[in-house]
């Protein structure tokens, strides 16, 4: 009966979590899908949304789910920049340069966070109340970072099929040359995505403040970027809303194996759960690699 | 067997005498070059998968991590061997990287780009998250051998071994890491990589067996891997941890070092590695707490400027010179 109560606490907790991650991961996707990159420095901006709630909140006592909106021009800006100064010059280069690239941007941003903010752990606890229902104890903060991602993710859905720059985004992702023969300023997508794609991630890392109260720090967006890449592949790696339901998937999976593996003596269900989730991340490249929710090649 | 082919091997050995000179000669430097000698060593490693073949394994450090669980292992059981240990640890360290990169090999080879980096990457974060989750070797405490190995082998033997052995074997290992390039570099092998790396799919039209020489490379760079794994970390540093051995940064570290030096270059593992390897070094001398902040620009500059590399570029620019035939 504890175990029953555990698992059902747990697979409520891994929803919510799993939203964010969802979120969280919608932007690499995006990124991947209109130009091709992989975004190895990803987690760095999801530092940066959590050091701007983080911020937010103790110099202006501004609530994380106000800060949604300032995080969203801050990353559009930051995604901007990094495109115009790096990016725009490898679209055509090679995968390699790239990766290399991406994870340069990373690093620099990671070690220009700790000049600002230092290297210490940090952390904010915005109380606004708890649920209690049944096994499931939550508290509301949590349940709102849920509604919020649900929203973005909504609008963001909204705006890819109902505009016509969404539609031009969706065209470059299935065809390239395609899409230059329609007329659609390619370049421009590409600088437009890329700032979506780097916008959602800070955005992310507001949401991901009110899970982790008091681990924010600089080098917190590795464990980020790994968790991104397995639900992103998941979710098909070039499509944004398999990468939101793989991401809700994920957090199920993942808070849900956690308490199974907690059954077994000896073990550590923390890093066992890991395991278990890179293993599941291999078996699908090898039987699917076009990832779980993903098309055909 | 054509001496004409193998004349790039002077600069290299020039390289090598000269930092081996520097270590010897200068008081102070043995550390320096020896801290240098470990990038140099894992560029060249490194280099013969990723550099011929234009596959980048995100997962590297998984060969290092398994090569250093290797000799720890070898050391903590069979230490009443004495120094045998040792050399049981280096043949442990190369038959355990030798078998996972044949898992490997068979499950993410046959995948490309993107999804072989991620694929990778599940690997080694898998790896080490079994060994801390069924606390497999000491899980996530690790080995600590600094005690066992004074008891065993005596202070001063124990000492030696971490100070100068190790340093030693790393220089070995790079200069054997470079010949077996220059050595696949000429044979039919080279060539079927170079096909592969340019264009998998008319390679295998042309009836290159792609499959076997990208294991074979991948194989050849993950042994090295264990051995560098096996030295520069269990028996100079004496001890292994889970998040230190797998820690991707490492994995990164040779990616900057090859992409610096020229991929697939023979040269360019021990520029890149040396550039690399001083810049680190002297710059948390100069500016301890910042040397990343200055690395970062450096690198990005360097994929926008140069894309294949510092000798990449000067054998692009000294095709038609004298020079062309030392530069590999």
């Amino acid at each position: 009966m504890v175990f029953a109560e555990n698992l059902i606490s747990n697979l409520f907790y891994g929803a919510l979590l799993g939203s964010i991650y969802g979120v969280a991961t919608m932007g690499l996707s995006l990124i991947f899908g209109v130009l091709r990159i992989v975004n190895v420095g990803h987690g760095a901006f999801i530092m940066i949304g959590a050091f701007t709630a983080f911020w937010m909140f103790t110099l202006y006592s501004l609530p994380p789910v106000a800060v949604i909106p300032i995080a969203l021009v801050f990353g559009l800006a930051i995604g901007f920049i990094a495109f115009q100064a790096v990016i725009r010059r490898l679209v055509d280069a090679p995968e390699l340069s790239t990766l290399l690239a991406t994870f340069g941007i990373g690093i620099f941003i990671e070690e220009l966070a700790k000049l600002v903010w230092g290297a210490d752990y940090v952390g904010f606890s915005w109380d606004i109340g708890t649920l209690y229902l049944g096994p499931v104890t939550v508290s509301y903060s949590k349940i709102l970072a849920f509604f919020c991602s649900v929203l973005v993710a909504a609008l963001l859905y909204l705006w890819f099929t109902k505009t016509k720059l969404g539609n031009a985004i969706r065209a470059v992702v299935q065809d390239r040359e395609g899409a230059v023969v329609c007329g659609i300023n390619v370049n421009r997508i590409f600088a437009l995505s890329f700032s979506i794609g780097i916008g959602l991630t800070v955005l992310s890392g507001v949401l991901v403040t009110l899970f982790v109260p008091v681990g924010i720090n600089v080098y917190m967006g590795g464990d980020y970027t790994l968790k991104a890449f397995v639900i992103s592949v998941l979710g098909g790696l070039d499509s944004p809303w398999g990468a939101f339901i793989a991401g809700f998937l994920f957090g199920l999976f993942e808070n849900g194996s956690y308490a199974i593996l907690g059954l077994i003596p000896g073990v550590e269900p923390f890093a066992l759960t890991r395991f278990v989730a890179f293993a599941f991340l291999l078996i699908i490249l090898l039987v699917k690699p076009t990832g779980l929710l993903g098309g055909g090649e | 067997m054509k001496t004409r082919s193998y004349k790039p091997l002077l600069p290299l050995f020039l390289i090598y005498s000269l930092l081996i000179l520097i270590a010897v000669a200068v008081p102070g430097m043995w550390q320096p070059v020896a801290f240098f000698m470990f990038y140099v060593a894992l560029g060249q490693a490194f280099n013969i998968f990723m550099g011929l073949t234009g596959y980048v394994d995100f997962g590297y450090v998984a060969f290092l991590g398994l090569g250093a669980y290797g000799m720890a292992i070898a050391i903590k059981y069979f230490s009443s061997l004495g120094l045998i240990s040792i050399l049981l640890g280096i043949l442990l360290a190369v038959v355990m990287s030798i078998l996972l990169s044949l898992a490997v090999g068979a499950v993410a080879l046959r995948l490309r780009g993107a999804y072989f980096a991620i694929a990778t990457i599940g690997v080694n974060e898998g790896f080490r998250y079994l060994i801390e989750g069924v606390r497999l070797w000491g899980g996530s405490e690790g080995i600590v051998l600094s005690g066992l190995m004074r008891r065993t082998f005596g202070r001063e033997t124990a000492n030696l071994l971490s100070t100068f052995f190790s340093d030693i074997l790393i220089i070995a290992i790079a200069i054997l890491a470079a010949m077996t390039t220059i050595w696949i570099l000429n044979r039919k092998m080279g060539y079927a990589l170079l096909a592969l790396r340019e264009d998998e799919d008319a390679a295998r039209v042309m009836g290159i067996n792609v499959t076997k020489y990208k294991i074979m490379a991948f194989i050849t760079s993950a042994s090295f891997a264990g051995l560098i794994g096996a030295v520069a970390w269990t028996l100079k540093l004496t001890y292994v941890f889970p998040e230190d051995v797998f820690n991707i940064h490492y994995t990164v570290e040779a990616i900057v070092i090859v992409m610096l030096g020229g991929a697939g270059t023979l040269l360019g593992p021990v520029v890149g590695g040396l550039i690399y390897g001083v810049l680190k070094y002297y710059l948390s001398v100069v500016f301890p707490g910042i040397q990343l902040l200055i690395l970062a620009p450096m690198l990005i500059l360097t994929i926008i400027a140069f894309p294949e590399g510092i000798v990449g570029f000067i054998k692009k620019k000294g095709k038609k010179s004298r020079i062309s035939c030392y530069l590999r």
